[in-house]
């Protein structure tokens, strides 16, 4: 899958779990951003992006996602 | 005997004089020593007293750093008292609690204050002369230690003010259940200093010289908290069932043997979701600690036992036995005690309960009252939790009386939600629901008696009066609302049509 098609994909989940209809996803984006991004919505958005992409996150994943772009870079190596 | 010298002042000053070269703090990856704690509380309190502040509460701002928690023993040396300011609470919310407590003095480490100038000590930029430790004992354990503001039903925060003797009561309390830390543990800190938990999460280790952990600002807490157990060999930490809950995917990759003692608190306790932690943490004693901010931090414990069956009901632990500085007493509406077995409100008394409410007459008239027991007449405060006492005298909880929800293990009055919700719906009518999600975690649903609309600028006005956990997740839209026998507004059939 193309790195685009996954900012896609991520792009429609975000906007619905963090209830926000514009949001554009950013490399640099962070929970510090999105008001509305705390354990129970980033939990939501982690569940929603594992059922979209049919992958597993590991704890040690989560660990690494400082920002939206750690988060990208994660699903397209879970892809290949 | 016990005061906030015996208690607190004293443990934590002569911990900063036996252990100057241990780890008081790990903030974001970095360590502060004892020696660097002592330092930081001095320069704070050489400035306090250079300006000379007369206010005895002072609002502090909490950020993530030694200076916020140094502020706070700085202050208390001076015998004041701290209110909690949210870096990413709405200014309005926080100007309301600012006007509430009549204060013009303001600690805050940031490098850029959203505060006006003239009202802030910046914390951040002082430089350290001498040391300034000592303990006046000039202080009544009458005078407040800190206030914190939660939520209120009638859409305003209400405040509660904690005294010294309070804290101690409480701190004396929490030793008497024999947790045993010492200077080598490590101990989580994860709640916010909005949230009394975060009081107990400091003053247990910075009174036996150990290390408090916490947790920066915009990291997720559950990944990092699950990460600090395994990398930091964590011996000890209170937390919410709920971070539990978000790390059960991600129990065998956490090795948790390092945990020594474990509370579980803020939230009901599900058995099932221990045991299973259980299996991942097998050195760990688990207990399920209860209590609400009013009497200060937890009044009931139940030490959950590893190899025999556990107290519930519906699933949940029991929050057993009371401390031993709290009496509790379950009464029925007439504030009668009621026979064991059956269920009523659960009251508390004693040296931890609260004097009341900051400035809310009709709040303290409604939330506590005097009753006699046993030839004493005793001040009790009414937690609105439905539960009873078992044959052994330990309690199980059963649930709320109100509207109240615990989200995340903060209080959330729906009433208070539902209050903002009306102000911009301007007629319309707005109810919220606590309700499960297939997680099992709280959430809230706002259910809006209207054909369906843009929620945008409702969010967004919600989002200018609350702090975000107070939000609802779900909207649905629902005309007319349900009815139940008594033309009341059927909150369970709304229950039941969030999942539905």
């Amino acid at each position: 899958m193309k790195r685009e098609e996954i900012v896609e994909r991520l792009t429609l989940i975000f906007r619905k779990v963090f209830n926000e209809k514009d949001l554009v996803l950013r490399d640099d984006l962070t929970a510090n951003d999105v008001e509305t991004w705390d354990s129970l919505t980033h939990m939501l958005m982690i569940t929603e992006v594992e059922n979209e992409f049919q992958i597993k996150f590991k704890l040690k994943d989560l660990n690494k996602m400082k920002q939206v772009g750690d988060l990208i870079s994660i699903v397209e190596s879970k892809l290949q | 005997m016990y005061d906030f010298y015996s208690e607190i002042l004293s443990p934590v000053i002569a911990a900063i004089g036996k252990y100057p070269e241990r780890n008081a703090f790990m903030i974001n990856e970095k360590e502060y020593t004892y020696q660097q704690f002592g330092e930081c509380i001095s320069k704070i309190r050489s400035a306090l007293n250079d300006r000379n502040a007369k206010e005895q509460v002072a609002g502090l701002v909490i950020n993530d750093d030694l200076e916020t928690y140094a502020s706070i023993f700085a202050l208390w040396l001076e015998g004041k008292s701290y209110v909690p300011l949210h870096p990413n609470w709405p200014m309005e919310r926080i100007c309301d609690i600012l006007a509430q407590v009549e204060t013009g003095i303001i600690l805050d480490s940031s490098e850029n204050t959203r505060y006006d100038k003239d009202n802030i000590l910046s914390t951040c930029s002082l430089n350290y002369h001498a040391d300034h430790l000592e303990i006046s004992r000039k202080f009544s354990d009458d005078e407040l230690a800190y206030i914190l503001f939660t939520s209120g039903s009638t859409g305003k925060p209400k405040g509660v003010m904690i005294s010294r003797k309070n804290v101690a009561a409480f701190m004396n309390s929490f030793w008497n259940t024999g947790i045993d830390i010492d200077c080598e543990d490590r101990c989580l800190q994860c709640f916010d200093l909005t949230f009394d938990v975060s009081v107990q999460g400091y003053l247990v280790p910075l009174t036996k010289g150990a290390c408090c952990y916490t947790i920066p600002y915009g990291e997720v807490k559950y990944v990092y908290a699950g990460s600090l157990i395994e990398e930091q060999k964590l011996t000890f930490g209170a937390m919410a069932p709920s971070m539990l809950r978000y790390l059960k995917p991600y129990f065998d990759e956490i090795d948790s043997t390092s945990m020594r003692h474990c509370i579980l608190t803020a939230e009901a306790v599900p058995l099932a979701l221990m045991e299973e932690w259980r299996k991942y943490a097998p050195n760990v004693t688990l207990y399920d600690f209860y209590g609400p901010t009013e009497s200060t931090i937890y009044c009931t414990w139940y030490e959950l036992k590893k190899n025999e069956p556990n107290k519930t009901l519906n699933g949940i632990v029991s929050i057993g036995k009371p401390l031993a500085n709290v009496m509790a007493i379950i009464v029925d509406d007439s504030l009668e005690l009621v026979a064991e077995g059956e269920k009523g409100e659960l009251c508390v008394s004693g040296n931890q309960v609260t004097q009341g409410y900051w400035k809310n007459d009709e709040q303290n008239e409604k939330s506590f009252f005097v009753k006699n027991i046993g030839g004493q007449k005793r001040r009790f405060y009414r937690t609105g939790d439905l539960c009873y006492f078992d044959k052994d005298g330990d309690i199980m909880y059963s649930g709320r009386i109100d509207q109240q929800a615990k989200i995340q293990g903060f209080r959330v009055e729906l009433g208070e939600v539902e209050f903002h919700a009306r102000q911009w719906l301007n007629g319309k009518n707005a109810v919220c629901v606590a309700f499960n999600n297939e997680q099992g975690l709280t959430e809230i649903a706002m259910f809006i008696e209207s054909d369906k609309f843009d929620t945008v600028e409702l969010m967004e006005y919600m989002h200018s009066k609350m702090p975000s956990y107070m939000i609802p997740t779900r909207t649905i839209f629902l005309k007319p609302f349900p009815l139940n026998a008594n033309d009341k507004i059927d909150r369970k059939k709304l229950k039941e049509a969030v999942n539905g």
